[in-house]
Order: structure tokens, then C-alpha cells, then sequence
């Protein structure tokens, strides 16, 4: 096990995540990680692997000083599309019917 | 912090900016691609994979997308990367009795301009695309309509770029620049000054504030769009797919009648190979506010579901918002700036800028090579005599 799976839900191990710390010379933020590796994008968003990737992004040396980590994008906690749905305020009608 | 010098600075480096560093890089150029960020951090990381080209408007539009299109058969090879490119085609939905009227007349026009595009019954739509509606009445489709995964274009165009040897500052803001005798001479940066004749703004949607650091004016704005991102299922969706209620409302807009949908709703919907679904999306413009409310995300959420009701028991895991870089005629700009010598604008890819990153990328090359073209002719600043319309 000289590779482990940092992130769980998408399925990025360790060496993918140094691969991709390898290739820049400059400061790394975590949103750059994410983006290119797809590590925290998973169900969980992050809840699990975030402190392993800030971890890692810091043992480069890298690091940003002042890393904001990654802005959780509502919604928190997965909802189904039908619930969100019905957030809608009478404003267009747009959720319920085509206005054609 | 010794000074640098470089035969042309590119400002942001999303996928227009890094095209075309990889562009100047590949001919010799010394290139220096700066960016306040990281790569993706503006538009590009923020927004769908779709190379749409049935819903360009014939003519330029139309051309450039084409021109583009082509250009990724061979870009995976050159950029020595797999961008995940999937020619799968694409489909607009249809709903009501108007809009299928006004899809056929739009289909009519597209082949007439060399689209390989037809008009499906619903039934034939469903076929093709099993999750759609019972009520829906049809689609146009398009084998030509491709997919591409935007980060992993923008990591390679940058990566490539530093390959050919252009040098990249991320985490490093341009805060101004320096001119002589009408001349562009030097870029300022965060850490430094880089001494060079020529600088190329890139900024995307930030194009216009980059513009002001040189009193040079660029008539882009940011158009706010929010999509809604499932966790991953089983494939459903093939290809991509639109809705020809924004279709119609955006191109009836441009010739003064109709009107677009609240928030700007259309769908915009595909799957990632991770399984995600990516469903928007919304239209409005709402300065550089990167929170949009819950009735967008509702009113994204019905519109949704109305087309595709399967989607009524998938689980969004997060939104994403990004903000288009918008001109008003859904072209970008490709030109020298009137104000300065040595200092192109290229930005306002609005929702185009994937499909057409690629061939922005040789337009500037050629534009910096002095040479001229019916794109280029069709893509300067001053066709914006007027101000754009809101
Ligand atoms: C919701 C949504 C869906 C979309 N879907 C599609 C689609 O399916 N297909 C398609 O083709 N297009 C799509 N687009 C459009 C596409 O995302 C954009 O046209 C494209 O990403 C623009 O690229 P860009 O490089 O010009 O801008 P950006 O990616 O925004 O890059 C500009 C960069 O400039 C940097 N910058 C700004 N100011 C400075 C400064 N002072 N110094 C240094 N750097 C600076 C920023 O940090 C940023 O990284 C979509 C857009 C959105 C918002
Ligand atoms: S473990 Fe990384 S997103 Fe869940």
C-alpha cells in the first residue's frame, strides 16, 4: 500500500495528487488541486479528504499563506432535485410550468 | 526580483488565455502568462463541456465554431493530453407548438449553412434520449456536437504552454501597465515588473478592469451562471442537451422580439465520465455577486425536471457559478486596441469560450503576425459603436 486513496468518494490517490503538486513551480491553492484532480468533488465534498489534501499542499511548501481551502458551494448536504425544486417562489412560475 | 523581459505577456490564464500562450510559446516566442489565480479559476473551472454548434447563428457565428471544431480533432495529439473529448452529439428539446416552428425554421437555415442537423418527432427524440419528457415534441439533432472536460483543457493548454517554454505566474495579479509614446513597454505585477512591447488581455470576464489599468476600453461585462451538479449515477444522458425555449429567446432577443426566460433559465444539461450530471443553467447579470439565491437554483431545478422528470430523485451535491465574459453579440474580441500599440484584447467568449478556445489561440497568433482574416474582420472592438444593450 505505497499509494493510498486520499480521496475516497472520487477515487484520487496519493501519487496522482503529488503528480499533480509535481508539475507547477510556484504557489498551489487547494481549488487548484481540486480542479485538476477532481480530490474533494465527491459526495462528501471534501469532508473527509480536505485535511489530507491541505496537508499535502502544505508539505510541498507551496502553499498559499492565506488558503481560503475550498468555498463550499451550497447546497451542504445533497438534496434531490425535486425538493430543490420547490424552493421556488411564485416569482416566474418557471418551475412549474412552461410559459412557453 | 531581477527584472524580466518577454516578447509578449498574456494576462489570465484560463482556456483563451492559455491557448494562446501555448500559441506564442510554440513559435519561439519568450512568453510570460500571468495569472491572479490559478488555472481554472475564472469561467473555466466553472462551466459545462459542451462544443455546441447547432445552436450558432449561420454566418461568422456559425464559421468560427466550425473552424474550431475542427481544430480539436488533432488538439489531444498536440497538447499531449487527454482531454476527454467525446463526439456524441448534441440535442435541443422542444416543448411547445412555437418553438417547434421556429426550430424548424432555424434547422432549415443550419443546413442550409453546411450542418449536419435534423428535426426528430418526439418519438424519434425519445429513442435517442430515453430520459426526456412524454410531452416533449421533439429535438433537433446533431452528430457534430461534441463534449470536451473544460479543467482538463485548461491544465493541458497551460501545461503546454509551459512545455513550449513560456514562463507562468499564478498567484500573481497584473496591477498595471506601463506605456511610452503611445507604446505599451512593461506589465506590473505583484512581484514585479516585466519589461515587454506587447501585452495581451485575456482577462475574460475580468477583461474590462484589466482593460482600465491602460485606459484602454473593452465592452465586456460578466454574465452570471449558475448550474446544479448531481452526485454520480448511471449514464442517462447521451451527449448533451439544450432547451429551445432559451434557443429560441436568445435569438428572437437578437432581432427584437420575444423575451428571455426569468434568471435567463435554459437547460443546459450532460455527464460527466465521473457520472455527474451538470444541469443548468442560468443567465443574469448581477455584477461579479457570486451567490445566486435559491429560486435560480429552484427555478433551474423545475426547468429541469420538466424535460428530464428522472431528475426529480437525483441528488445535487453542490452549484457552481461562473460568470460569462459578454460582448452583447455573442462574438469575442480579437483586435489591436485602438487606444495603445502592443496591446490586444482577447476576450467576451461569452458561452462560447471552450468550443472556441482553440481557434482563438490562432487568431491572435496571426493577429500578432500582422496578418488579417474574414475572422479577425469580424472580431475587432469597434464594431461596438454603440454601447452594449443590458
Ligand atoms: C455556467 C457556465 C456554463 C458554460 N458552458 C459552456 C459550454 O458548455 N461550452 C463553452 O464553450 N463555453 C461555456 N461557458 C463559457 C466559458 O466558460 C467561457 O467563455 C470561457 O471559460 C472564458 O475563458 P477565458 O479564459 O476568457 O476566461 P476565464 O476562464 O474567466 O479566465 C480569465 C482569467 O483571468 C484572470 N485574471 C483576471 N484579472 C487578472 C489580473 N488582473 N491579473 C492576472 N490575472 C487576472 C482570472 O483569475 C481568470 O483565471 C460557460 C460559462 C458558464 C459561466
Ligand atoms: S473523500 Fe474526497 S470528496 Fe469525499
Amino acid at each position: 500500500m505505497n499509494n493510498p486513496t486520499i480521496c475516497r468518494c472520487e477515487d484520487v490517490t496519493l501519487r496522482q495528487l503529488e503528480d499533480c503538486l509535481a508539475a507547477g513551480g510556484t504557489e498551489v491553492s487547494l481549488r487548484e488541486v481540486k480542479l485538476q484532480t477532481r480530490a474533494g468533488m465527491g459526495i462528501c465534498q471534501g469532508r473527509t479528504c480536505l485535511p489530507l489534501l491541505a496537508a499535502l499542499v502544505d508539505s510541498t511548501g507551496r502553499g498559499l499563506p492565506q488558503d481560503a481551502g475550498l468555498v463550499r458551494n451550497q447546497p451542504v448536504r445533497p438534496l434531490v432535485l425535486a425538493d430543490l425544486a420547490r424552493f421556488a417562489s411564485n416569482g416566474g412560475g418557471e418551475a412549474t410550468r412552461c410559459s412557453g | 526580483m531581477g527584472i524580466k523581459t518577454a516578447d509578449a505577456v498574456v494576462i489570465g490564464a484560463g482556456v483563451i488565455g492559455s491557448s494562446i500562450a501555448f500559441r506564442l510559446a510554440e513559435q519561439g516566442r519568450k512568453v510570460v502568462l500571468v495569472e491572479k489565480a490559478g488555472p481554472g479559476a475564472g469561467a473555466s473551472g466553472s462551466c459545462d463541456k459542451a462544443i455546441f454548434l447547432q445552436s450558432k447563428r449561420p454566418g461568422i457565428h456559425m464559421e468560427l465554431a466550425l473552424a474550431s471544431r475542427r481544430m480539436y480533432d488533432t488538439l489531444e495529439a498536440e497538447l499531449e493530453a487527454d482531454l476527454e473529448l467525446k463526439n456524441d452529439g448534441g440535442m435541443v428539446a422542444i416543448e411547445t407548438p412555437e418553438h417547434l416552428d421556429f426550430m424548424r425554421d432555424f434547422v432549415r437555415k443550419q443546413r442550409d449553412a453546411g450542418i449536419a442537423v435534423e428535426l426528430l418527432d418526439g418519438n424519434e427524440a425519445r429513442r435517442r434520449q430515453p430520459c426526456l419528457s412524454p410531452h416533449v415534441l421533439g429535438a433537433s439533432f446533431s452528430p457534430d456536437d461534441a463534449e470536451v472536460n473544460p479543467l482538463a483543457l485548461n491544465t493541458a493548454l497551460f501545461r503546454a504552454a509551459a512545455r513550449h517554454g513560456a514562463q507562468t505566474m499564478t498567484h500573481c495579479e497584473v496591477t498595471g501597465i506601463r506605456a511610452s509614446a503611445g507604446r505599451v513597454t512593461a506589465v506590473e505585477t505583484r512581484r514585479g515588473s516585466i519589461s515587454t512591447p506587447l501585452v495581451i488581455n485575456a482577462a475574460g470576464p475580468f477583461a474590462g478592469q484589466v482593460g482600465q489599468l491602460a485606459g484602454v476600453h473593452v465592452p465586456v461585462k460578466p454574465r452570471r451562471g449558475t448550474i446544479l451538479i448531481s452526485e454520480a449515477v448511471e449514464p442517462m444522458v447521451n451527449g448533451s442537451m439544450l432547451c429551445a425555449q432559451y434557443i429560441a429567446a436568445k435569438h428572437l432577443a437578437a432581432v427584437g422580439s420575444g423575451n428571455v426566460p426569468p434568471y435567463g433559465i435554459g437547460l443546459s444539461l450532460g455527464q460527466t465520465e465521473s457520472g455527474n450530471l451538470l444541469i443548468g443553467g442560468s443567465r443574469e447579470f448581477a455584477g461579479f455577486e457570486k451567490a445566486s439565491g435559491p429560486d435560480v437554483m429552484a427555478a433551474i431545478a423545475g426547468h429541469a425536471i420538466r424535460i428530464v422528470p428522472a431528475l426529480a430523485k437525483i441528488r445535487i451535491i453542490r452549484s457552481m457559478t461562473g460568470f460569462r465574459p459578454y460582448t452583447g453579440d455573442g462574438l469575442p474580441i480579437i483586435d489591436r486596441a485602438p487606444e495603445l500599440g502592443g496591446y490586444v484584447i482577447a476576450a467576451g467568449h461569452e458561452g462560447d469560450g471552450i468550443a472556441l478556445a482553440p481557434i482563438t489561440g490562432i487568431l491572435v497568433r496571426d493577429l500578432v503576425d500582422g496578418k488579417t482574416g474574414p475572422f479577425l474582420h469580424a472580431l475587432t472592438v469597434n464594431r461596438f459603436a454603440v454601447p452594449i444593450p443590458a
